[in-house]
């Protein structure tokens, strides 16, 4: 098929159902724009994954006794204690927290409200802070280490703490993934219906090429084109959706707490990179979508 | 040109069947009628030649190519062999006349050079010269069938299958039609006509193959429409 046939055949098919056109390629480039999303909402959350691991502790919280009575773990309990966690394989530094210290710390977290006046040095207790080496065996070794040992009260791993809010993080990821699942079907069966009407407001065309003798494949390139053609509009639209969304809202909104490294920032790579990624993918499914639904259901 | 053998068509919707053991030869050359009463399988069996649909039952093969083993991919091949008309014309309403043949040429992916070449020649043996730049709304239905004509010739195909071409147009127009059909038939190109027009049957004398309820009931050289009208 010659490019000025079929250039003329496409624009005039795009022209002809304008407004399925649009609707159409605005609703690839909202699907688009939710699995763009949705996989830097991953990223992210992965990051701070990341971020976070390498700052948690394990805190080897000491009986009242010895917490009141060793201000300095110099005492037997409390250095045996710290020489045995020393020495647990996949432990780096162990730092000692005594009651005055954790009263502080305690002051400054929750300073202006009430529990901060009714706190007592004497009710918090003295820890030991075992920051690892090793993320994935340490935790268990800490445990086999100290647990049941005297002076132990309680062995508090920060990753438990942590593990819920990543659970909750990953149900937000879920749900944006099936929210972009649920566009993207919507997406599809538009093209697919678009596919159809304009195969139909063509069917004399149609009808002559098939008449004449015009390969299948001259008969259904100028759809497959039309449709591929929109997908690619869609997923550029999304793309400069995802930049924009980075520029106007992500920055503006999450860029003071990323500076702080409270959570990684969203790195102009990435969106660059996914947005780039979406321009062929709608083209790609788009065009997929305009065959299968040439073959299921237009007769060319 | 054509060889039908038991041909029979059952659509899935219907209980009897449109085609039931059709069996006829139509040889290179010969200009021959199908008639019938409304439903009797005229436009079943154009389109079974034409490969639009399948047979239920039995062979056919147009010009050499038998249409029971025909892959998908072939089709075209065989359609390039067959020029077709209708009682509706079928053109494009946003082209003008040389548009719409120049429209066959290119999908047919002819060269810009040919295509400039062929579409004056076509327009001349339908007699349209001066008219190419027309659009069909500015045309009577017996130059829109002209047109349509012009446009099934573009490949020069040895037979040409016409499913009421003067159906629309009245008897005078009609006679010109069939002139430009016996002139093309003259040419060497074989025509079968599906058709009413008993006016036109008992004054061109040709051979008649009339279908009643899907059987050919008569199969007759230089024949009239038949006494029953
Ligand atoms: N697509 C179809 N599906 C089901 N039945 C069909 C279909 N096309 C035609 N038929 C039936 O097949 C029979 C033959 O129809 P066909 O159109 O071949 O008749 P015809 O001789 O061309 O009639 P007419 O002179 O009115 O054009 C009719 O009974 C018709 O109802
Ligand atoms: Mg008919």
């Amino acid at each position: 098929m010659r490019a000025a046939l079929l250039s003329r055949e496409v624009s005039s098919g795009l022209r002809r159902n304008i407004t399925m056109t649009v609707a159409m390629v605005l609703t690839t480039a909202v699907s688009l724009l939710s699995v763009g999303a949705g996989l830097l909402i991953v990223r992210t959350i992965d990051d701070i994954g990341a971020l976070y691991t390498d700052r948690l502790e394990i805190q080897v919280a000491l009986t009242q006794d010895t917490s009141s009575n060793d201000p300095d773990c110099t005492g037997p309990i409390c250095f045996r204690l710290r020489n045995v966690l020393e020495s647990t394989p996949g432990v780096g530094e162990v730092r000692f927290e005594s009651q005055q210290e954790a009263y502080t710390r305690f002051k400054e977290l929750f300073a202006g409200q009430s529990v901060a006046d009714v706190a007592r040095p004497q009710s918090l207790p003295s820890t030991l802070r075992v920051q690892l080496t090793d993320q994935a065996a340490g935790p268990d070794a800490v445990r086999a280490a100290v647990a049941n040992q005297v002076g132990v009260r309680e062995i508090i791993d920060q990753r438990d703490v942590v593990a819920k809010l990543f659970d909750f993080l990953g149900g937000v990821r879920n749900v944006a993934f099936a929210l972009a699942l649920v566009q993207a079907v919507a997406a599809v069966l538009l093209i697919s219906n678009t596919v159809q009407v304009s195969a139909f407001t063509r069917r004399t065309e149609v009808g002559v090429m098939r008449l004449v003798g015009a390969t299948r494949w001259t008969t259904q390139l100028p759809f497959l084109v039309e449709a591929t053609v929109a997908g690619l509009i869609g997923g550029a639209l999304a793309g400069v959706g995802l930049l924009a969304g980075k520029f106007l809202v992500v920055d503006d909104l999450l860029g003071a707490i990323a500076q702080s490294n409270v959570i990684p920032p969203v790195q102009l790579t990435d969106v660059l990179l996914t947005s780039a990624l979406l321009v062929p993918v709608g083209g790609v499914v788009a065009g997929l979508t305009g065959y299968v639904t040439l073959r299921l259901y237009v007769k060319v | 040109m054509i060889e039908l053998r038991d041909v029979t068509k059952l659509y899935p919707a219907s209980s009897r069947p449109a085609l039931d053991k059709v069996t006829a030869t139509v040889d290179d050359g010969e200009f021959v009628f199908l008639i019938g009463p409304s439903g009797s399988g005229k436009s079943t069996l154009l389109r079974l030649l034409l490969r639009e649909d399948r047979p239920t039952g039995g062979t056919i093969s147009v010009g050499g190519m038998a249409l029971a083993g025909l892959p998908r991919r072939k089709v075209p091949k065989l359609r390039q062999r067959i020029g077709c008309v209708f009682q509706d014309f079928r053109l494009l309403a946003n082209r003008s006349v040389a548009g719409n043949v120049a429209f066959a040429l290119e999908v047919l992916g002819k060269r810009p050079a040919e295509i400039r070449r062929d579409v004056p020649e076509l327009l001349a043996l339908v007699g349209l010269e001066g008219k190419a730049e027309r659009m069909p709304h500015e045309l009577s239905g017996g130059e829109q069938q002209r047109v349509a004509i012009a446009r099934a010739s573009v490949n020069r195909p040895p037979l040409l299958l016409a499913d009421e071409p003067t159906g629309n147009l009245d008897p005078e127009t009609s006679r010109g039609i069939m002139a430009l059909l016996e002139r093309i038939n003259r040419g060497g190109t074989t025509v079968v006509m599906a058709t009413h027009d008993d006016t036109i049957v008992d004054a061109m004398r040709r051979r008649v193959i009339e279908l009643h309820d899907g059987t050919v009931a008569r199969d007759e050289a230089r024949a009239v429409y038949g006494a029953g009208r």
